[in-house]
């Protein structure tokens, strides 16, 4: 995970265990945690609780073995931002500390999302792609607002069931994807350049 | 089996306190029946002696001494029940049926004296016996003595023979309480150790051990039906545990030696400059997330079916159904399948929603995935009268007949006409163990009929209790 996350362009800093990792997040300067639930001498919930309890408001990614799904609600409740079940795909592991770390720059309301000759205004619920206005169904302006907030990242397609449907299940086929290929054809047919485009092996990703 | 391990036992000691309370309660018995039966000898005796006294001092109040003591001659002479002492003034005997006064005569004497006395006398066969009296000494108007007693040896001779039964009786209380606490013992012993028996194999690792029921109805007859209900429980589970184990190491080794056969085919391939080593890592990607994706909804019913309540929440089940037809529609409709809708509103419902959600989705994936393009699926939801909620999903597929429907239901069970398809053979098999695990069902039935003779269609309902 280390080397992955590094390969990936980030700096990550390894602690073997809850008490070492908190001592170390004590020190500051981390834009992303990502906890183990069970950890020796201090697990996971103890020690996103202590964080949360010292005021340290950076985002965690809690990720827990197989078969503990249903402590997801436990996770989120000690005060982690984002849970993954292991195994994962580290594609899907990426995906979403880079969704992690970039919520922390949008602070502040925002009423207009813009990437690129994409405009969405959030407050008349409209989207403009340069002049033309583009019409959305209720799901596909929500799904097109998470694409825009993580503009140049990757979202994997469990990630968008997670977010946009507020899903935790396995829908089997390309249910996702279907919804892709809709929102994609109004975004970007008639267009030069294609914005919306498929990460092989990982998802969807906006660019401007 | 030695005395002190036969005093350990329940029935023994059980008994022997049983045979201690009923050797005291015959004790009270006898006390109170010897104790009411002397003061009622007594209390006769004492009416009998008195009406003689009146007798005798009326006699000497209207005739005086000497017709007293005459009459006191004859009664003596023709015997009775009583005994005469007469003595004069100076304490001198007159007449007396007794040979030794019983009484001494005191100054301070009060008009009446009581006195109770054993005598001698014979009895029929001149042997001497020793009886019982009552009698009383009054003083009459002349200074003279009356003593009048009345025998009642006969009562006490009763209440001896009372005394002696009843002491026998609890002798052999006793004695049959103590063998009869033995045998109960022993009975309960082997009773018992039909249950100690199935409990020693159990534990020795038969679970197949049942312990017998004979069919009385008692107390150890209920013992043993529910000893054996628990164990058929624990059967069942062990059984179920060893099927999920056996399934998901069969249903693992055929992905995964095809994932194998693959790397390998796509390995002497790259080497050969046929193709691209990234596809073939691809693809064995794509085939290790299907593996995952089994073992994680073998895990799942796994963890329904061991009856683990899912963490529950109460919910509007209407808002899911919506999302789930939103959610699937696109899909359905690139497949070429009327996809429709018809929920009804206020569907609150007590549920995993996740699983729940799981649920519906494998239904309805089911629905599109085996029905040709030109059919149509439709998602139902509604309340029953009696307050279940009912999810349904009707598809124009080829169904499923009559003889497979409980079959599909259970773990890797694909019928043929389905193994074109992409699938595990868990989708149905998860829908019923979240049915199970939330005391719901799940019925299949056909469908509209046949539409395009593409088969009779499949309904499928998943019917859930209400929230209470």
């Amino acid at each position: 995970m280390v080397r992955g996350l590094s390969e990936a362009g980030h700096e990550v800093t390894h602690a073997v265990d809850g008490a070492y990792g908190l001592m170390e997040a004590q020190k500051g300067g981390f834009d992303v945690y990502v906890v183990d639930r069970m950890m020796p001498r201090l697990d996971g919930v103890g020690m996103v609780e202590t964080l949360r309890k010292d005021g340290d408001q950076t985002p965690v990614l809690f990720l827990s073995a197989l078969g503990e799904v249903e402590d997801r609600v436990t996770g989120l409740k000690a005060g982690a931002d984002d849970y993954l079940v292991k195994p994962y795909a580290f594609a899907e592991l990426i995906a979403r500390v880079e969704a992690l770390s970039r919520r922390r720059e949008t602070g502040g309301v925002q009423t207009v999302l813009k990437v690129g000759d994409l405009e969405m205004n959030l407050i008349a619920r409209t989207v403009h792609r340069g002049e033309t206005e583009i019409d959305l169904q209720p799901r596909e302006f929500q799904l097109l607002e998470f694409l825009m907030r993580h503009a140049g990242q990757s979202v994997t397609r469990t990630m968008l069931l997670e977010k946009v449907w507020e899903y935790h299940f396995d829908p089997q086929t390309n249910v996702i994807d279907v919804h892709i290929s809709r929102l994609r054809a109004k975004i970007d047919k008639g267009f030069d350049k294609a914005m919306l485009q498929t990460v092989r092996g990982a998802g969807y990703r906006l660019e401007a | 089996m030695t005395l002190p391990s036969l005093f350990r036992r329940t029935p023994f000691r059980l008994t022997l306190m049983f045979v201690a309370l009923f050797a005291a309660a015959a004790s009270a018995v006898l006390a109170y029946v010897y104790v009411a039966s002397a003061s009622e000898a007594r209390a006769r005796a004492e009416a009998d002696v008195r009406r003689e006294v009146g007798v005798l001092t009326a006699i000497y109040r209207e005739r005086g001494l000497n017709p007293l003591n005459q009459a006191l001659v004859e009664r003596i002479l023709r015997g009775g029940p009583y005994l005469y002492i007469l003595l004069d003034a100076e304490g001198e005997p007159v007449t007396r049926s007794l040979n030794i006064t019983p009484v001494e005569p005191r100054p301070d004497d009060p008009p009446e004296r009581w006195e109770a006395f054993r005598f001698t006398d014979t009895d029929e066969t001149g042997r001497i016996i020793r009886r019982q009296a009552l009698g009383v000494m009054v003083r009459l108007q002349g200074g003279e003595l009356l003593f009048v007693a009345e025998d009642i040896g006969d009562t006490e001779a009763y209440l001896d023979r009372l005394t002696q039964a009843l002491w026998g009786a609890m002798l052999l209380v006793v004695v049959l309480g103590l063998s009869g606490g033995l045998l109960i013992s022993r009975n309960l012993e082997r009773s018992m150790s039909r249950f100690n028996t199935v409990v020693a194999a159990v534990k020795g690792g038969d679970l197949k051990a049942r312990a017998e029921v004979r069919g009385s109805g008692d107390e150890l007859d209920e013992l043993g039906a529910g000893l054996n209900g628990m164990l058929d429980r624990l059967e069942t589970s062990m059984a179920s545990i060893r099927h999920a184990g056996d399934a998901i190491a069969h249903d693992l080794r055929s992905p995964l030696t095809r994932m194998r056969a693959k790397l390998e085919v796509a390995l002497i391939d790259a080497e050969a400059g046929r193709i691209d080593a990234n596809d073939a890592l691809q693809m064995a990607l794509a085939e290790a997330d299907e593996l995952l994706k089994t073992f994680n909804t073998v895990l799942a019913i796994a963890r329904l079916q061991a009856s683990r309540e899912p963490q529950t929440e109460v919910f509007d089940a209407a808002d899911l159904a919506a999302d789930m037809a939103e959610l699937y529609e696109p899909a359905a409709e690139d497949k070429g399948l009327e996809f429709d809708s018809e929920i009804h509103k206020g569907l609150m419902i007590r549920a995993n929603r996740p699983f729940l959600a799981q649920a519906l989705a494998n239904l309805i994936d089911n629905a599109i995935k085996y029905t040709p393009p030109g059919g149509a699926v439709m998602l139902r939801a509604r309340r029953r009268s009696s307050g279940q909620v009912e999810f349904s999903v009707t598809d124009t597929g080829p169904g499923v007949p009559d003889a497979d429907r409980a079959r599909v239901l259970d773990r890797f069970v694909r019928l043929e006409n389905s193994r074109t398809e992409p699938g595990s053979g868990l989708g149905l098999s998860l829908v019923a163990a979240v049915a199970e695990a939330h005391r719901g069902r799940i019925y299949l039935d056909e469908g509209p009929g046949v539409v395009d003779d593409t088969g009779p269609g499949l309904r499928v309902a998943l019917v859930l209790p209400p929230a209470e």
